[in-house]
């Protein structure tokens, strides 16, 4: 039977099964094929292109980053685990005013707990915050992180004193701090010495930036180092604890007839504020360990299994001073302590101009001169010297000293230098509380002109430029208060002005003075008729007064006075030489003549006569004498 | 009668009391320095501020600018420093402290105009006497011997003519001494640059503290304020003149 559609297709057209129609896919586009098309192949690679690209990154294996296979090296840390917590007091039982330890562990991160700041416990007892921190000990597969709080309780009365429970955060979780006792006894045991964190400094009044050993002490236990804990820490505001200087070792000690091993760590801490510094140390603990134990290098000691102790010892209040600024010496930069300077050593005294030459200087003294920075070399124009002493110094250590070497490049410049330069260095002595010069002394040389290199005209050059430079410092204290005055401008000042009219005013009063007077001496007569004028005023009123007295004696001789000296101008003539006609004449017809020469007349008769005369009556003629004497006021 | 005598005798003990109890500038200035070399910068500034106030000098402010820095108060160091050269330009240890405080803040000077630089070369009250003397010097030498009737002599002409080019030449530095009692500094860090006297004004910049300004005018309780890149208005309690305390 046959299918009817398949009747009804051309009849050229043969039917093409399925296993033909692959035979046909697989081998298309090859040059046999007479199928062979453009457009079919474009097809193809459409479909491999993405396949093969696909199929590429397969081939190569992916890069894992390095740090992510690091941390993924790593043991886990369990934060899986329920947070438990867990109190307690150290001692339990304490004496009134001891102190004991309220010792709050859990096994957390410290960085997820919400410790509180002021916890809630009973009156009697001073809280005070201590020390706190985490370790993450290795335990079986997994890290287990464990973290300590202390706080430092003291109790002002006996009794029983309890905490109660708390709630703090954890993982963002509340987890329960269970409550506590402190038996507070006035005979309690004796505190025993085992696990007892203690701290000796070597000094306790410093100076900042002087490095001072500092100890830390712990009998009754091989030390952390031998549980493989970390070792103690060092707290405290304003210090430094130099790491790098710290050494461990645990030896056998008597405490109380009993020999146990005592642990000891010790390292350099350096103060960097001024004032009264804190520093406690603090370390967890473990179990114990017997026997005398000594390691130098770095050792790795598996972890004991928990309960771990955080301890602290009783802080450590350090008087830090600052550093004196008066009496600062040049190349002071920074070391404190006690050094001493070996003779520079040159590398070859015979020079060459702009060839370079090695100068090594060595300080020796305590430890504290390893961390000694060399002194910054000085500016010269005869020479070029850089500061070649390799990053963190060399230092070298011997059984009773420290030694270290500051090394220089120095280049010649010139060929009239005859020694290098010396360096200015000093160091502060603590113990004298006193700067103390150590510069580098010159070392003699014998500069040669030789070639010159082809660089050596720019290292003159810029040496040159940075001679005149000089870098800025802070100044000490002045020693006095100094220049005073007013931070307001004297010219803005209400008072300056009036100040400046003084001279003002004296100056033109002398030049007025000098134009009067140079006046009179151009016009006479008007100085005489002016002092005319004030002598008749003068007698004026002496013969009005004499009159009011009635002293006619007195009266008289004013009166005559006051004419002869208001006539005296018009002569010109000595008063006392006028008579009664000149005064008559000077009046003129119009005048009161007769008066004039009654006053005349009973003078003459008593000066010359010798006989008394009326003077009496004179007084009468007052009216009179005033118009003679207006009339001669006014022709003054 | 009797109490007006009353109360100018009780206005007396009250003084002569207070004058007793009073520290003297000098005993403030030696309370500082304890304070200081016990590094009680606090207390070192409180005891020389007050020494300046009831009398300035340049130790004193020179030691309150150290003070200042050791607190960490850069602008208030700086206004310190400016008042004791203001007060003393000779001192080479100000001057240096201003060159440190302005190296390690990155701060600028102030730029100076030429006759504010002539201005520095003596402390800034100085030029007030030198030209009260110069002048009235040559006017008593032009004057004093036709009034005295002597002959003038050449030394007389000569005193006359160099006191009055010493005037003349004084008055740049007077110019420089008034345009200078116009700078100041600013004292807090960040002190934003208003756009306008208000609280709410937009900030056209942040000013560090330390940086030296120009006051232009004043307006209620802000300043218009020129600096070498802006201008704007501050706070009045962020920024001080070296003259006087705002």
């Amino acid at each position: 039977m046959q299918n009817p559609k398949f009747e009804s297709r051309n009849p050229k057209q043969v039917r093409i099964s399925k296993s033909d129609l692959r035979c046909r896919f697989w081998s298309f586009g090859l040059p046999s094929d007479f199928g062979f098309r453009i457009s079919g192949f474009v097809i193809l690679a459409a479909f491999l292109i993405p396949l093969t690209v696909l199929a590429q990154p397969a081939s190569i294996p992916p890069q894992q980053d390095p740090l992510m296979s690091l941390m993924l090296s790593q043991p886990k840390v369990d934060i899986t685990t329920n947070v438990t917590a867990v109190a307690s007091f150290d001692p339990p039982v304490v004496g009134p005013g001891e102190q004991t330890i309220y010792r709050v562990a859990f096994n957390a991160l410290e960085e997820t707990i919400d410790w509180p700041k002021k916890l809630n416990a009973p009156a009697e007892l001073q809280m005070e915050a201590g020390a706190h921190g985490q370790i993450i000990p290795m335990l079986g597969p997994v890290q287990v992180p464990y973290t300590t709080f202390n706080t430092r309780v003291r109790a002002s009365a006996t009794g029983d004193f309890t905490i109660s429970e708390f709630k703090v955060q954890a993982y963002g979780h509340e987890v329960t701090v269970p409550s506590t006792q402190l038996k507070v006894v006035s005979n309690p045991p004796a505190a025993s010495p085992i696990l007892h964190l203690a701290i000796e400094f070597a000094e306790t009044n410093l100076f900042v930036g002087q490095p001072t050993r500092v100890r830390a002490i712990l009998p009754g236990s091989a030390g952390v180092f031998s549980q493989g804990l970390p070792p103690v820490q060092f707290t405290g505001q304003g210090v430094l604890i130099d790491q790098a200087a710290s050494s461990q070792m645990v030896t056998v000690t008597s405490h109380d007839g009993m020999n146990m091993p005592t642990y000891t760590f010790q390292t350099v801490l350096t103060p960097l504020e001024a004032g009264n510094l804190s520093v406690f140390a603090q370390c967890f603990t473990g179990n114990r360990f017997v026997g005398s134990l000594v390691i130098t290098g770095p050792a790795m000691i598996p972890a004991p299994p928990p309960p771990f102790t955080l301890l602290e010892s009783a802080p450590v209040s350090l008087t830090v001073r600052p550093l004196p600024k008066e009496g600062e010496l040049p190349g002071f930069t920074g070391g404190i302590g006690a050094f001493k300077l070996e003779p520079p050593k040159l590398g070859t005294n015979e020079l060459v101009v702009g060839e370079p030459v090695k100068l090594a200087v060595s300080v020796r003294g305590d430890a504290n001169v390893a961390r000694i920075v060399s002194p910054t070399p000085p500016r010269a124009r005869e020479w070029q010297i850089l500061d070649s002493t390799p990053a963190g110094g060399i230092t070298q250590s011997t059984p009773t000293d420290t030694i270290s070497t500051f090394q220089y490049t120095l280049v010649p410049l010139t060929d009239e230098v005859h020694e290098t330069p010396a360096i200015p260095f000093s160091y502060f002595d603590p113990v004298r509380g006193a700067y103390v010069d150590l510069t580098i002394p010159s070392v003699p040389v014998t500069v040669h002109a030789g070639e010159i290199p082809a660089d050596f005209s720019t290292l003159v050059k810029t040496n040159g430029a940075f001679a005149d430079e000089d870098e800025p410092v802070l100044s000490g204290l002045a020693a006095s208060p100094g220049w005073t005055g007013t931070l307001l401008p004297l010219q803005t000042s209400p008072w300056f002005p009036i100040v400046q009219l003084i001279p003002a005013g004296a100056f033109l009063g002398l030049w007025t003075w000098d134009r009067r007077r140079r006046y009179y001496e151009q016009h006479p007569d008007v100085l005489l008729r002016k002092r005319a004028r004030r002598a008749l005023h003068r007698e004026w009123r002496a013969l009005r007064r004499a009159a009011r007295d009635k002293d006619a004696a007195r009266f008289a001789g004013s009166a005559l006075n006051a004419m002869r000296v208001a006539c005296a101008p018009h002569y010109p003539a000595e008063p006392r030489a006028l008579v009664g006609s000149d005064i008559v004449q000077v009046l003129g017809s119009n005048g009161h003549s007769d008066t004039v020469r009654r006053f005349f007349t009973v003078n003459d008769a008593s000066r010359f006569a010798g006989k008394s005369s009326d003077t009496l009556g004179l007084l009468a003629l007052q009216p009179e004498l005033e118009k003679v004497l207006e009339q001669l006021e006014s022709r003054l | 009668m009797k109490v007006a005598l009353l109360l100018f005798g009780l206005w007396t003990l009250d003084f002569g009391l207070s004058a007793l109890h009073a520290a003297s500038p000098s005993e403030l200035f030696s309370d500082g320095t304890t304070a200081f070399r016990a590094a009680d910068y606090a207390g070192a500034i409180k005891a020389y501020r007050q020494s300046a106030s009831l009398q300035p000098a340049s130790g004193t402010l020179h030691d309150l600018g150290l003070a200042e820095w050791h607190r960490g108060h850069a602008g208030a160091a700086i206004l310190s420093w400016e008042q004791s050269l203001w007060l003393e330009p000779f001192n080479a240890a100000t001057r240096g402290n201003l060159r440190y405080a302005r190296k390690v803040a990155q701060l600028e000077a102030p730029e100076l105009t030429w006759y504010e630089v002539v201005s520095t070369w003596f402390p800034a009250n100085w030029w007030a006497w030198i030209a009260g003397v110069s002048f009235w010097s040559a006017v008593a030498m032009v004057m004093l011997p036709g009034i005295l009737r002597q002959p003038k002599a050449a030394w007389h002409q000569a005193v006359a003519a160099l006191g009055l080019t010493v005037f003349l030449l004084s008055i740049p530095a007077h110019i420089g001494v008034h345009t200078r009692s116009r700078i100041g500094f600013v004292q807090q860090k960040d002190t934003p640059l208003r756009l306008t006297p208000t609280r709410e004004a937009q900030s056209v910049t942040r000013l560090a503290a330390g940086e030296p300004a120009r006051l232009e005018r004043q307006r209620g309780n802000y300043l218009l304020v020129r600096t070498s890149r802006s201008q704007g208005w501050v706070e009045r309690g962020q920024f001080a003149l070296i003259c006087r305390r705002q």
